[in-house]
């Protein structure tokens, strides 16, 4: 988004200064809001906290512990002062957040206004409140914690959450960027860095959290080079955006590019505004998020880029000053108070007093100066001679009294600052002034987030005064002014030298070669170039002015003890209680974090990271190089977590009859990757009614009397061929598979290591070297994986194929499943021609169809494998066929319910990681005279049996049972009053085990059930105790007798008929 | 934590692309004569990269140093391929010019 500049709008509206040419407010375009109710006017190009403090609001929210008053203290995040909840959603930054029109805008934590919280009281209290008080005071007794915790929460604490409120639309996106080199930064540094490394002909992709580029320079209106410094700003943006590079290629670009080969290549910099870095990650991946603005399809995009090099310039920040009520509304950065009259046009005080530590502030007094900003006094924490003193002759020429060696030591007034007191940093002056807004830092501390998440190493740096990183990740460059430098060549340069480096180091990597660099010759020749560009480079930086002292001031002077004095705004953490957390002993800052909650709000690090660690240090008697940083964490900026979350795509697999379900009325669900019919009719909106239940009823007895159709197309199906194919399938299978015969259906299953079951399934040989079979619907995705990896190590000569999408699969199940067949093919289906566990192909109407005659279900039945496009047409026929049986569709509940009353496991719900293949009475499936073969699983199995204390599949009659089935597998279970699944199996008192599955069926006329228990429990005709409690007082209990499995036609008649 | 990987068949890709199929430790043992002991060694036991005596090793930097292990990686957001690699699992780093073999 791009604001119209302010310039040729005469005049300029009430409390905002007549726009400059930095100005990025349109004061012809007026955006009304609400604060707390009240409407208040801001413009275009305003972000929140311009708007609010152009309309005179100086409060902006109270703090965490105290609920003293808080102001507008930074502009870029920086501090939690600024979170207040628009339109409904809670912790929104207003520093950083632009205004749109119809906002409405809320303070946090507080009771009603800001201006008068309730809880202000809280601040006479805080001696009962020192370092790390939470966990001391509040813990014993502990049973009284929750009280406690209760109250604490109420008081202290950010925004609250609505959880109804849903705040209009609200999109959300994601990108994957891939780059040769990411900038961290779109500042002086930053451009050059991603100019000079597109020279190279790379691409790359740059960052800025603002919504434009240029950093420092961006407002500034001191000359640089004969232009002003914004303009120099404007210049290299204009070159990035324009594709123009600074010296024109004078080489090819690399092969890695071969459509750009042949032409001069253009600078390829794709530059993201408005998209803050939230970390840098291991080989180079820098993640952010990009916050819409107008015309933007999304409210927050999520950013991952993939570089090979990265470039991080994102710059400087103030350091706080820490003195006596240091968090007055009225004390600010210098940054925030030049940047409200320069970017936002706001008149930032009309009385201020400036105490800094470095020469861009100074700059700042200066220039407000000549916006018409009455500046009092001018306090440099620096002794005399050591600014730079063209500034000093300013200010003298402007009759500002500049007092080098003086720094503020306590801001005057009560809700609001109405003056200050200066003192000498040696010996014993002091004056009081009155202002209403007190600048005041301690200099400069660069912004260490992206290069500390990236890995590097940082130490202090007894020059600059601040961490500076010794030790680079492979592939990372800092540049600009977080190295320290101040002058704008010699930021310029270092970016420009970053980025010929970075460049150095992709063409670098390229040109190593290997299989996977595409390099060559034209890769070497091009690192050569960008080698030599380096050299130039370095040789420029070398000649410009290098890092400059910082300032090393750790407070105001006459700081006392009992003062509230800020050294974290966020958590309320005062020198007094960084001074108590050192007397206990947590004087390290990563303890003291800990302790006293120093660094962990939400502007972590970042107002007090540098200056806990110098304090720290200076009290455990160190010298100040010995001073460590607290560990950076991301996200450096926080994203919302709905950014995090994604938008959230619902991405399922429909099966080829999904359609023709639906238009029955089908009831979906997620099942695994598909989306599955779980029953037809009934009420989608109630799992568990009657009307649902009343369906699956009639869909299971259907089945059992009649015939029914079944979609079963996600179940698994692959094909397997080669030389090795059989000994792959004897690897993982646990059966013998050269059983196999062409025309017969092998059923078995497949084990891990431990034995434990993971899957079963029908395995067809098609001939010699080809099979063919199936895996549940839940295990199809991971077949490729198992099968490879068991034999990663024998190089076997076989190829497995997934079918699964390939062909559908359709059921027909039921005593008339026969008869319907007969009636759309002409092959012998006879019970002769085509027994149980045999496999055909037959012919349905014209379509080759792979016939298996298996038994889930527990009745006569064909599983059809069909072409997925033929799906329809063979489900049209057989539904043709079967219209005077009334064949019926039935679901994947009904199917569940008919399993289950065969006594069919069900891995995951009968099986679990503690029971192996023989404990739930399938070790007849494993061909234990096969040590050959190393079958996945069979040592296991051989030392699990006889093991004493394993648990046992089971059957269960259960006592009590009455009522219906129930729809929900698992969520609900039999009739009301009975135990579901899930339920407890109790032996005299003691538990012995749970209920895997309990229905009530109405095949039957009782309540079935199998449960795995305790070895010595699992005798056939004892009796065990069933228990569930859902929540205090809802016991339900009753008895079950243990029988064998299947409960329904144990002999097998009926699939043999 | 990120890093990224070559598949031998589709090259340098993101972690995320990837399934991590353990430490190379040989092919399954025999099974004849396999005592239930050595199975499970083979199944559950592993290795800590840099030597096999953590406690008597110089602290955690010593085995930092020489902490390369070799392992599975199954590309299965790709060509669904299991290759072998070395890596240093303390710094994430593949080691270079491996990750070619099958
Ligand atoms: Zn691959």
């Amino acid at each position: 988004m791009t604001v119209g500049r302010g310039e040729g709008v005469g005049g300029a509206p009430t409390g905002r200064l007549t726009p400059g040419p930095a100005c990025r407010v349109d004061f012809s375009r007026p955006l009304a809001f609400r604060f707390l109710g009240r409407p208040m006017t801001g413009f275009a190009g305003d972000t929140v906290a311009s708007a609010l403090y152009a309309n005179g609001v100086r409060i902006f929210g109270r703090s965490l512990k105290y609920h003293r008053p808080r102001g507008l203290y930074s502009l870029d995040g920086e501090s939690s002062n600024a979170l207040m909840e628009i339109d409904g959603v809670p912790n929104e930054c207003a520093e950083t957040t632009a205004l749109r029109v119809g906002m409405s805008i809320r303070a946090q934590n507080v009771r009603g206004d800001p201006r008068t919280d309730r809880f202000a009281f809280l601040d006479a209290f805080d001696r009962l409140m020192p370092a790390g008080f939470y966990y001391r005071l509040f813990h014993r007794p502990y049973r009284l914690w929750p009280l406690f915790q209760k109250g604490l929460r109420r008081m202290a604490g950010t925004g609250v959450l609505d959880p109804v409120a849903r705040p209009g639309p609200d999109v959300r996106a994601e990108r994957y960027l891939n780059a040769d080199v990411a900038v961290v930064g779109g500042g002086q540094a930053g451009m050059a860095a991603a100019l000079a490394a597109a020279e190279s002909g790379l691409r790359v992709c740059l960052f800025e959290r603002r919504g434009w580029l240029g950093g420092h320079l961006a407002w500034r209106v001191r000359e640089y080079e004969g232009e002003p410094q914004y303009e120099r700003a404007e210049g290299l943006a204009r070159r990035l955006s324009a594709g123009e590079t600074a010296a024109p290629a004078t080489h090819p670009a690399p092969a890695m590019h071969p459509a750009r080969a042949t032409h001069p290549a253009p600078a390829i910099v794709k530059v993201f505004t408005n998209s803050p870095v939230t970390g840098v990650w291991g080989e180079n991946l820098v993640t952010g998020f990009t916050v819409g603005g107008e015309g933007d399809p999304f409210r927050e995009c999520h950013l991952e880029c993939r570089a090979k090099a990265v470039v991080v310039a994102a710059g400087c920040m103030e350091r706080p000053l820490v003195f006596n009520h240091n968090d007055r509304p009225g004390v600010m950065q210098a940054g925030t108070a030049w940047r409200l009259a320069r970017t936002y046009g706001v008149k930032p005080g009309n009385a201020v007093v400036f105490s800094v530590a470095d020469d861009l502030s100074l700059e700042a007094a200066v220039d407000l100066a000549d916006l018409g900003v009455p500046v009092q006094a001018v306090a440099d924490a620096r002794e005399a001679g050591h600014q730079d003193p063209a500034l000093g002759a300013a200010l003298e020429e402007r009759g500002i009294p500049f007092l080098p060696g003086w720094a503020a030591s306590r801001a005057l007034g009560r809700k609001r600052v109405t003056g200050c007191e200066l003192r000498t940093l040696r010996g014993a002056g002091s004056r009081r002034l009155r202002c209403d807004l007190l600048v005041a830092n301690a200099g400069w501390q660069p912004g260490i987030g992206a290069l500390a998440t990236a890995g590097a190493r940082l130490a202090y740096c007894t020059h600059t005064h601040t961490f500076q990183p010794v030790q680079l990740p492979r592939g990372v460059f800092a540049a600009g002014s977080l190295t320290g430098l101040r002058d704008p060549r010699s930021i310029e340069a270092s970016g420009r030298l970053a980025g010929c480096r970075a460049a150095e180091w992709c063409l670098g990597e390229a040109a190593r070669g290997g299989r996977w660099n595409r390099g060559g010759a034209e890769s070497r020749g091009a690192a050569t170039v960008a080698a030599r560009a380096t050299e130039a480079a370095e040789r420029n930086a070398e000649s410009l002015p290098g890092p400059e002292p910082g300032c090393d001031i750790l407070h105001g002077p006459g700081i006392r003890r009992g003062a509230k004095a800020f050294v974290d705004l966020d958590e309320d953490g005062t020198w007094k209680n960084v001074v108590e957390s050192a007397a206990q002993g947590f004087d390290v800052p990563e303890l003291a974090k800990r302790f006293g909650g120093f660094g962990l709000g939400p502007g972590q690090y970042r107002v007090t990271g540098q200056n806990l660690a110098m304090i720290m240090a200076d009290l455990r008697g160190d010298p100040l190089e010995n001073a460590s940083p607290t560990t950076v964490r991301p996200p450096l900026v926080a994203p919302s977590l709905a950014t995090l979350a994604g938008p959230g795509h619902d991405v399922h697999k429909r099966t080829p009859l999904h359609g023709e379900l639906a238009s029955r009325g089908a009831v979906f669900r997620r099942a695994g990757p598909w989306l599955r019919a779980r029953h037809f009719g009934g009420d989608p909106r109630h799992g568990a009614s009657e009307a649902t239940a009343h369906r699956l009823r009639e869909e299971i007895l259907n089945v059992r009397r009649n015939v029914g159709l079944l979609d079963s197309s996600p179940l698994g199906k692959f094909r397997i061929f080669g030389p090795d194919a059989l000994n792959a399938l004897q690897r993982v299978y646990i059966s013998d598979i050269s059983r196999a015969r062409p025309g017969r259906c092998l059923y078995s299953a497949l084990c891990n290591d431990m034995a434990h079951v993971l899957d079963d399934g029908a395995i067809v040989m098609d001939n010699g070297r080809e099979y063919y079979f199936t895996t549940s619907s839940a295990r199809a995705g991971s077949t490729m994986e198992w099968f490879r990896y068991h034999t990663r190590h024998d190089g076997w000569d076989f190829h497995l194929v997934n079918v699964t999408d390939v062909f559908g699969s359709i059921n027909l199940a039921g005593p008339n499943a026969r008869r319907v067949l007969e009636r759309v093919t002409d092959d012998d289906i006879s019970n002769e021609a085509f027994p149980y566990m045999g496999c055909r192909w037959i012919t349905v109407g014209d379509v080759e169809v792979r016939c298996l005659r298996l038994g889930f279900v527990g009745e006569l039945s064909y599983e059809l494998h069909v072409p997925s496009s033929y799906c329809q047409f063979v489900w049209d026929l057989l539904v043709a066929a079967g219209a005077d049986f009334g064949i019926q569709p039935f679901g994947l509940e009904a199917q569940y319910c008919l399993r289950a009353e065969k006594g069919h496991i069900i891995v995951g719900a009968e099986s679990e990681a503690r029971v192996t293949l023989t404990d739930i009475g399938m070790g007849w499936l494993w061909d234990r005279e096969d040590t050959v073969s190393k079958k996945v699983g069979a040592p296991a199995l051989r030392a699990c049996e006889g093991q004493p204390g394993r648990l046992k599949l089971v059957g269960l009659r259960v006592r009590q049972g009455a009522g219906s089935s129930r729809a929900e597998p698992g969520a609900s279970g039999a009739g009301p009053g009975s135990p579901r699944d899930g339920a407890l199996v109790l032996d005299r008192g003691e538990i012995v085990g749970h209920v895997c599955t309990t229905r009530y069926s109405d095949t039957l006329g009782w309540q079935y059930g199998m449960a795995l228990v305790r070895e010595e429990v699992a005798v056939k005709g004892g009796r065990v105790v069933l228990q569930e409690e859902d929540a205090p007082g809802t016991k339900v209990i009753c008895m079950a007798t243990i029988v064998s499995p299947p409960f329904y036609d144990p002999g097998g008649e009926r699939l043999r008929a | 934590m990120t890093f990224r990987l070559t598949c031998p068949v589709c090259g340098k890709r993101d972690i995320c692309e990837f399934t991590f199929g353990g430490q190379e430790r040989g092919p399954r043992p025999e099974q004849e004569g396999l005592s239930a002991e050595e199975h499970f060694r083979w199944v559950q036991f592993r290795m800590i990269p840099g030597g096999a005596e953590p406690a008597q090793g110089a602290g955690q930097r010593g085995w930092r140093q020489a902490a390369l292990q070799q392992e599975w990686w199954y590309h299965g957001q790709g060509c669904g391929v299991w290759f072998r690699t070395t890596r240093d699992p303390a710094t994430n780093r593949e080691v270079e010019g491996d990750g070619g073999e099958g």
